[in-house]
This record gives C-alpha cells, structure tokens and sequence, in this order.
C-alpha cells in the first residue's frame, strides 16, 4: 500500500531504451460559430451546422445547439467530440439531479453545475466554449457564457465560435446600441428587450455575414427559441411572420412542463 | 519508517487517487445527489476528483494547449486574460476598484466581466490571471470561510480567508493555476488586505495593484495616496488610476467597478464607463488649462508655462 | 502588425468612396499617441490607408510621396487609383525577402477620360509583399480585419449616398476597433467626392 502511494505515477516514468517523440495531443478544432441573444421573455440560441477539420468539411449537419430541459438550451463550440461528451454528461447530472429532487434543474443552477463540471478539468479542459440560454427563474430571457476552464458570466448576447470576431462586434452595435446616439428628441435606446422578430433577423444576418466570410461556417443553420410561460407566439408563429426558407418545429416538453416552450427553426446557409 | 511517513504526509492533489479519478467513477452522493452542484468535492467538502491527463509531465502538456501565463499564444485553448485591479486601506477603510475587459490575444473577450468577487458579506476579492481560477477558488472560499463561521461562532479573520486560499493554490503550485489577487475586508483588527497569488506568495499592505495595468495604477494611486484620505477623496481616487490604466494599457478597460469595505461589510459604490469618464477628466483638465492661461495673459500668474 | 496596432477599412458607395483609420500608436500593450494617422492623400481624389509597422508606414509613404512625384513630373498628369495601386505593389515586391510589415489599402475617385467617361469608384488591398485585391464593396486591413470584415458585411449595402456612406463606415470602424486591444485611441475618417473631400474626426472609446 505504501509502495502504491509512494510511485502513482510509475507507469508514466518507466524508463524507455530510446525517447520516443509521440506528444499526446487529444484536441483538434471543429470550426463553427455559435450565438445567443437574451429578450424579456425569451432566449434564441444558435449555431451553424458544418463540422470541419482544416481545410476539409467532415459533415454538413452536425449539431452544436441542444436542448437540456423545458427552460434551458445550451450550444457547444470548439473540439466537437469533447463537446457532445460534455452534453451527454451535463444532461446525465441533470438527470440524477430531477431523480433527487424531483424537479428539473434551474437555468442558473445548470450555470453554475457547467462550471464546476469545467473546472474539474481544469488540468485537462474540455475545449469547447459553452453558451447557455433559457428562461430564468422569474420568466426572463437569459444568456450564460463560459470559457473552456469554467468562469461565466450572465449576459445578454454573446457569439462564440470561429466567427465570434466577425460576429461579436455586430452585435454590440445592433444588440446593444454601441457607438449609437438617438437622434434628438426620439426615444433612448434600451438594450436587451429588442422584440423576437428584430432578435430572429439579426442572427441569420449575422451567420450569412459570418458564412461569406469565414469558410469554416456554412452549410446550415439552427436556431432554438425558448419561450417564457403565458408569452405570446403569435411574433414566431404568425403569418408571414418567418423569413423565407425558414422551417420551424416546436419541441414538446421533456418533463410535466411548466409552460415555457421551445421552437428549433432551421435555415439553409451558403454550402461553398 | 520512511513509508510511515509518505503515508502520513497528505499527498499532492494531482497524484491522489489517480485510479479514481474518471469523473464517471465518482457514483456517490456528493455527485449527484443533494450536494450536487460543486461536483469535484467529496463529502467532507474537501477538492477530490481533479481530473489530470495521464502523461509524463501535465505541467507541459497544459501549457502546450492553453495560452496561460501567456507563453503560449498561438494555444488553442485561450484563457481570459489582462487587468487592472487596485485595493488599498486608509482611514475609512478599503477601496477596491477594478476595470471590465478580458482578452484573448488581442480580442476584446469581455468588457463587462465582474472582477471583484464577492466571498461574503464582509470579503471581497479580486481577479487577476485566469478568470476561471479566480471565481472558482475564490467561491470555494466563500463556501470555507461560511464553514468557519458555523463552526466557531465567529466571522473568520482577512489574514484566515486568505490564508486558506494561498493553501488552495500552494497544493496546486506549478500546475498552472494562474491568480494574483487582493483579499480586503474588515474583521477585528480593523480594514485589511492581503496579496495571494498562484506562486503561494501571500503578503499583507497597505496597498496593492496587479494585472497588466498596474504600472499605470500604481502612477495615480501613489501620487494621490494618503491616510487620511476622506471616504470620497479616497473613491475618486481608485476610480481615477483605474481610468488611467484602462487608457493606456490596451488589455484594460470598459468599465471600472467600485467597491467600499467599511466596519459593517462592504457597500458597492457603482459602475463607471472608463470612456466617459476620461473625456470627462480631459474636459476638466483642457478647462483648467484655459483658465490659468488666461490668468497668464491678465499677468495673474508669473508662473504659467506655455501651453 | 501586433508591434504597433492599427487598422484601416475603405468602402465604396455612389460616386464616392471613404477611407477611415483610428489613430492609436503603441509599443505592444502600451498606448504611446492617439494621433497617429495612417490614412494619406496623394491628390484630392486619392487616398491610401498603412496600417501596420509604425516605421514603415513613414517609410513607405516618404517613399510612395517620391514615386508619385516623379509620375506627375513624366507624365505630367495625376495619377489614377488602379496605377497607384500598381505602383504601391510593385514597390512592395521589391522588398519580397525583407517585406515592409504593411498592408495597403487604396481607394479613390478615377476622373472621368475621353475613354471613360464614367469611371467607377475604385478602392483596393494589398498583402505585404503587394498581391492586389480590388473589392466591390469593401477593403479592410490591420489589426482589427477580422472584426471589421464581420460589421461591414453586416452594415455594408450598395450605392450609399457620402453621408450614409460616411455613417456607414464610422459604425463599422467604430465597433470594429472596440472589440480589438490594438486598435482605437480616436479614428479619422475621409468621405472622397467628385467635389470635395469631407474629413471628420470622431470621438472614440479612449480605452
């Protein structure tokens, strides 16, 4: 036992005949961009489809956004296989956590389990860049992003991804008005409770800008709305109400259902 | 003799329990039940689980894939990173201020991440370095010094907090965590603040200021800095070297954050645009100028320089 | 690039084009003036953006100054922005193996000639060894080109009249340079007409 305890490591310092030169390197980058916006009373999470490895695209649908409960989504970024493992493990602990609790895991809790989920890894990160959205305790639109090793933050918009330089910027100036002066005598601007219809716009504007500049975005498009109980739908669901080539769903609940709900539009982006 | 010993001695975190340490494996209640939440704790609220990638030297191979400390640029991974943090004591207490932005490379990450963490009602702490090791250890913190209380009736002392959280970061030293921070409060002895970082360096002063910012800082805050400073003299004058610091230094800046520790816990003063608040002092600087020219040109003044 | 920091974007719109660049000048992290202009005119109808090495941007202009004087001197007419553009290329590539740490962006007003009588808006990009690039829409450059192209694809339509070009413009350099470390410190911005020349400093995040 002694001896167990004294060399941990042995395996690792065995003394070889030669050096082998064999560096251990787990990680590759999947490209891709992903977005969320936060309103009053709903969340929009999304992200491009294509996977690519440099310069070779390795599919043209995979999925980056995923749907965690009735009131969370969360989309993944960076090194595509440790970020589906992510997911798989954060919607497992979410499980254990309804069976001990009977009841779904708050959006900030998730938060806060992602980041010490995270930072267990801290030695060994996952590479992904997590963002996550969704319906806060009191029906407000929320957005939590974090970086690889777990430190979040609550905003109202953020882009992460290949294209979150191209992105980003755009957003601070449409989403939270930077750098903009109401003309005299108008209304200030009041950012974060722009209505979903403006919200919808600007993320396929800001993948179709990001698509015909970047080449590791493309292919695709998804984009989950997370909707507060009571809220109307009528600016999704209306007439006329969605872009053209745009197809939408409404997810059911995955649990009793506490009147939030979840819509996944898709739309076709730009294949070169 | 000597076996006794090693198994005697705690051994390092990162070589305990290497066999167990598949995050899959730890099926106990601390993981999932009640006490889910902090996930790589085990039931005694100790750190366990850690995982560590199973090569010869994790040191190299987490410094070959994060960009931390910064020798690493081109690394995928990128850690947040750039600061400009500022806490000192004076007769009313303590003022901590702190600028917003995090970069990556040269990306503007963040300007609105909050770098004053709050450990409780009477603690406050700073980050600077890795953001992530920051809120993490420094809520661990939290959850420790709440621990203290319950047992000892008492509130736990600045010099206790932070020696708690220079113990955290000794165990893990040479690893790779990266935090330079300030522990500031007030306990029985009075305003306090302590200098812990990732080295395992913990001083206690007067007046500290870390990040890339903090030659800048450090110009105003000495310059302006005195005991007997009044509580108001005192706050313009850590959101002054803040607006100083995020004008120069380009991995500072956005916004700054104000905080006061006083005898009953801290207050949170605001939040100030560090743009505004520039062309602000530059308006009141051109102003004054104009005016003690002007007084020049009436020959008020033989002593006015040319502009 | 990352030594000084800087950056230029240049756009066309209806019988104009703008050219903008912020002023800052630093030594890595350090912010050493904020009025450090990287945008020059050759003539009143052409101007040229340097972002980059803070040297050469002295250097290449002191050198492009003398290489355009001796055109005017031979040819004893103005120079158009397609040959300028050629010309800052070629003297570019002469410097293949020890390049000039600059990426060039042209953009200029062609007057109208017997052959074309309505000449387009012209603006134009450079690597640092001088490969030509001549957009139809818009030309960015420096350290914040990344972030510049993601707004002015997003902000950039066709056929902008000079003032909305110049909102245009200011908007897309603006959030641009806020989101890069490197860039900012004040911008300047240059809307070229077949009249005249409108230059506007703005008031920038100084941080």
């Amino acid at each position: 036992m002694a001896l167990y305890h004294n060399q941990p490591m042995a395996h690792a310092q065995e003394p070889t005949a030669a050096p082998i030169e064999h560096r251990f390197n787990p990680y590759s980058d999947n490209g891709g961009s992903i977005l969320a916006i936060a309103g009053t009373d709903f969340s929009v999470i999304a992200g491009d489809t294509r996977q690519s490895e440099g310069y070779n695209i390795q599919t043209r649908y995979a999925r980056k956004v995923w749907q965690l409960t009735d009131k969370a989504v969360l989309a993944t970024n960076g090194f595509a296989a440790d970020g589906n493992n992510f997911v798989k493990r954060v919607k497992q602990r979410l499980e254990w956590y309804e069976h001990a609790h009977h009841k779904p895991m708050g959006l900030k809790s998730i938060a806060r389990m992602i980041q010490t989920m995270l930072y267990g890894k801290r030695f060994f990160p996952y590479y992904v860049y997590n963002i996550l959205g969704g319906i806060e305790e009191d029906g407000s639109g929320a957005v939590y992003s974090f970086d690889p090793v777990g430190s979040y933050e609550r905003e109202a918009c953020r882009a992460a991804g290949a294209a979150q330089s191209l992105i980003q910027p755009f957003l601070d100036n449409q989403i939270y008005f930077k750098n903009q002066q109401p003309e005299p005598g108008s209304q200030p601007f009041i950012p974060g409770n722009l209505p979903l219809a403006t919200v919808l716009s600007l993320v396929v504007d800001s993948f179709t800008s990001a698509t015909e500049r970047h080449i590791e975005v493309g292919d695709g498009m998804e984009i989950y709305i997370v909707m507060a109980r009571d809220r109307t739908t009528d600016d999704l669901l209306g007439e006329g109400k969605l872009q053209k080539g745009m197809e939408i769903e409404e997810l059911g609940t995955l649990g009793e259902g506490q009147g939030e709900r979840t819509f996944l539009v898709r739309q076709a982006l730009k294949r070169d | 003799m000597n076996s006794v010993l090693t198994q005697l001695q705690p051994s390092a975190p990162h070589q305990n329990r290497l066999e167990e340490q598949d995050e899959l494996d730890r099926t106990d209640a601390a993981s999932w039940g009640s006490m889910a939440g902090f996930g790589n704790l085990d039931r005694t609220g100790g750190v366990q689980g850690m995982s560590i990638p199973r090569v010869s030297d994790p040191t190299s191979f987490l410094d070959m894939h994060t960009d931390n400390m910064s020798s690493n640029p081109d690394a995928k991974i990128k850690i947040a990173h750039g600061t400009t943090t500022l806490a000192f004591k004076f007769q009313g207490g303590v003022i901590v201020a702190v600028d917003s932005r995090a970069t990556a490379g040269s990306y503007v990450a963040s300007g609105t991440v909050k770098k004053v963490i709050e450990i409780n009602k009477f603690l406050l702490g700073t980050m600077a370095g890795g953001a992530a090791d920051c809120q993490y250890w420094e809520t661990y913190l939290g959850m420790q010094c709440r621990l203290y209380e319950l047992r000892n009736k008492e509130r736990i002392s600045v010099a206790a907090a932070s020696k708690i959280l220079s113990n955290i970061v000794y165990q893990y030293k040479g690893m790779g965590l990266s935090m330079g921070t300030m522990v500031c409060g007030w306990d029985k002895t009075g305003p306090c603040i302590f200098y812990v970082d990732s080295d395992g360096q913990r001083l206690k002063g007067d007046l500290f200021s870390v990040g890339s910012g903090s030659t800048f800082a450090y110009g105003v805050l000495d310059q302006g800095y005195r005991w007997d400073l009044t509580d108001e003299e005192a706050q313009e004058l850590g959101r002054r070297s803040i607006i100083a610091a995020g004008h120069r230094d380009a991995y500072s800046g956005n916004t700054c954050n104000l905080y006061h520790v006083k005898e009953n816990g801290w207050d949170f003063i605001g939040n100030y645009d560090v743009n505004e608040l520039w062309y602000e002092y530059e308006g009141k600087k051109k102003a004054e100028r104009e005016s003690q020219n002007a007084a020049a040109a009436a020959g008020a003044s033989p002593m006015a320089v040319e502009p | 690039m990352e030594n000084n920091g800087g950056s230029v974007v240049a756009m066309i719109g209806k019988d104009c084009v703008a050219i903008a660049s912020d002023l800052r000048l630093g030594n890595q992290a350090v912010g050493i003036a904020s009025n450090f202009d990287k945008v020059f005119p050759v003539n009143d109808k052409l101007y040229y953006g340097l972002p980059g090495l803070a040297t050469d941007v002295y250097t290449l202009k002191e050198h492009l100054r003398f290489r355009v004087n001796m055109y005017r001197m031979k040819e004893e007419r103005e120079i158009t922005p397609k040959t300028f553009t050629h010309l800052v290329s070629s003297t570019l590539y002469e410097k293949r193996f020890g390049p000039f740490f600059i990426e060039p962006v042209v953009a200029g007003l062609p007057t109208p000639t017997e052959l074309d009588p309505h000449p387009k808006p012209f603006i134009s990009t450079m690597d640092t060894i001088g490969c030509v690039t001549t957009p139809k829409d818009f030309a960015v450059a420096g350290t914040a080109a990344d972030k510049l192209y993601g707004v002015a694809e997003g902000l950039w339509e066709p056929d902008l009249e000079p003032e909305d070009l110049f909102e245009t413009v200011s908007q897309t350099l603006l959030n641009a340079v806020d989101r890069d470390a490197l860039s900012g410190w004040g911008a300047v911005v240059h809307i070229i007409t077949h009249d005249k020349v409108i230059t506007r400093t703005l008031r920038a995040r100084m941080d």
